[in-house]
């Protein structure tokens, strides 16, 4: 028998990652500023991320053309971003700057706006390790 | 039992290239003298486990100084360097190594640095092999562009927090939780200094073609990289090593670009080693 970690569903996913933003401790002790809208490319996903004052108050699963705005981008391959979403990432999955600089992660958009919230944002993306991703 | 550690720290005066510091380091051990330089924005503290390790203190004098305008290190006592932006040049850094070895009246020290001390430690094999018994370049390349960015010091955005989240990738997720948050932490300390000290590691150094021109046999050099390094990854430190005669390279495991301050226990497995390489190339052991 072959043993798989099932991928959860998008809806589901995005359910279970603002469940975990939402109950960290790190985030809720220093996000009484984290504020900031932006866009998770996963390519057989896209979801944008809305946080207010360290709460992720909507995640759009999906969103069509012009939906949902967002202030910048975080884009990778669905390989790429599979990597990020295991407890112990091998290296260059270990964050958006290491998969900037050497796999496919793009940053894009108001990326100002992504340095103002880094701290906050570092960490939420790390919660993939145990969240996993949808793809 | 005293609960006071061996390790202690002192000012030293260095006069070089017409700029008068106050240094401060610190020093633990007796032997050989060992001088370690901290990361780009940082300070001497991520060298806190190799100045407590007892068995490395044994056989050698370990000096962590802290970089002008680093940690204790002031700028410049005798100039108006608030009028000038900070943008660190290959020759004053290696000129400032040496007149600090020669403040501290050091002999045959071995150079240790990391990241844009790895750089630098492979300019002082290139400029002064005469001074040193070796060099050991961590997180060291020929050539590293791409992180002299204005992020480091943008106005709009909390530079403190930008400079210590912004390194958090260097570090390897494997790295005990308390020692990458200390490291985070000195980070924050060092915004202003970080981009300057960033001219040298992406801008000014550059030695894609002057590796061959070490003399590696008076000046040995060894080289450690850890494979969570997206920087300096070791592919660059291979090539690079693969370039300078009679040099070594060694891969670090599950370890990132600050592996003193990350994570000690591992690191110092890997030092170890190259400190044996060094005495076997400078014929100590044969």
């Amino acid at each position: 028998m072959t043993v798989t970690t099932p991928t959860p569903t998008a809806v589901d996913w995005a359910n279970s990652f603002a469940e975990a933003n939402n109950q960290d401790p790190e985030i809720q002790a220093h996000g009484k500023y984290f504020t900031c809208s932006y866009l998770l490319d996963m390519v057989e996903h896209t979801f944008v991320v809305q946080v207010s004052r360290g709460t992720v108050v909507d995640i759009a699963v999906d969103p069509g053309p012009l939906e949902v705005s967002y202030q910048f981008a975080i884009r990778a391959s669905a390989e790429t971003w599979r990597g990020f979403g295991v407890p112990v990432p091998a290296p260059m999955y270990h964050g958006i700057w290491a998969a900037s600089f050497q796999r496919d992660m793009k940053l894009e958009g108001d990326v100002l706006v992504l340095m103002q919230n880094l701290r906050c944002m570092t960490r939420q993306i790390e919660l993939l390790r145990a969240v996993g991703v949808p793809v | 039992m005293s609960k006071i550690s061996p390790v202690t720290g002192h000012y030293v005066e260095v006069d070089v290239d017409g700029l008068l510091y106050k240094v401060f380091y610190l020093e633990n051990g007796t032997g050989q003298p060992l001088v370690c330089q901290h990361t780009a924005g940082c300070h001497n503290h991520q060298w806190r486990g190799l100045l407590e390790d007892e068995e490395i203190t044994r056989n050698y004098r370990v000096i962590a100084y802290d970089l002008p305008r680093h940690g204790k290190s002031d700028p410049p006592e005798n100039t108006e360097w608030w009028k000038e932006e900070y943008q660190l040049s290959a020759d004053h850094y290696a000129n400032f190594i040496v007149a600090l070895c020669d403040a501290l009246e050091l002999e045959d020290p071995i150079f240790m640095g990391s990241s844009f001390g790895g750089n630098i430690a492979l300019q002082l094999a290139l400029r002064n092999p005469d001074r040193f018994a070796g060099v050991i370049p961590v997180e060291g390349a020929d050539y590293s562009p791409g992180f002299y960015l204005d992020w480091w010091q943008h106005p709009h955005a909390n530079a403190a927090q930008v400079c210590g989240s912004g390194v958090w990738d260097l570090m390897a997720p494997q790295s005990p939780d308390a020692d990458r948050w200390k490291t985070w932490f000195y980070y924050t300390q060092g915004s202003e200094a970080f981009k300057g000290d960033l001219y040298f590691y992406s801008v000014d150094h550059d030695m894609r073609e002057h590796l061959g021109e070490i003399d590696g046999d008076n000046c040995p050099v060894v080289m450690l990289t850890g494979d969570y390094d997206y920087l300096t990854t070791p592919e660059d430190s291979a090539r690079t090593a693969a370039q300078i005669k009679n040099a070594e390279f060694i891969e670090m495991k599950e370890i990132g670009h600050f592996p003193m301050s990350e994570n000690h226990a591992v690191f110092r497995t890997y030092l170890i080693q190259a400190l044996q390489m060094l005495r076997s190339k400078s014929g100590v052991d044969a």
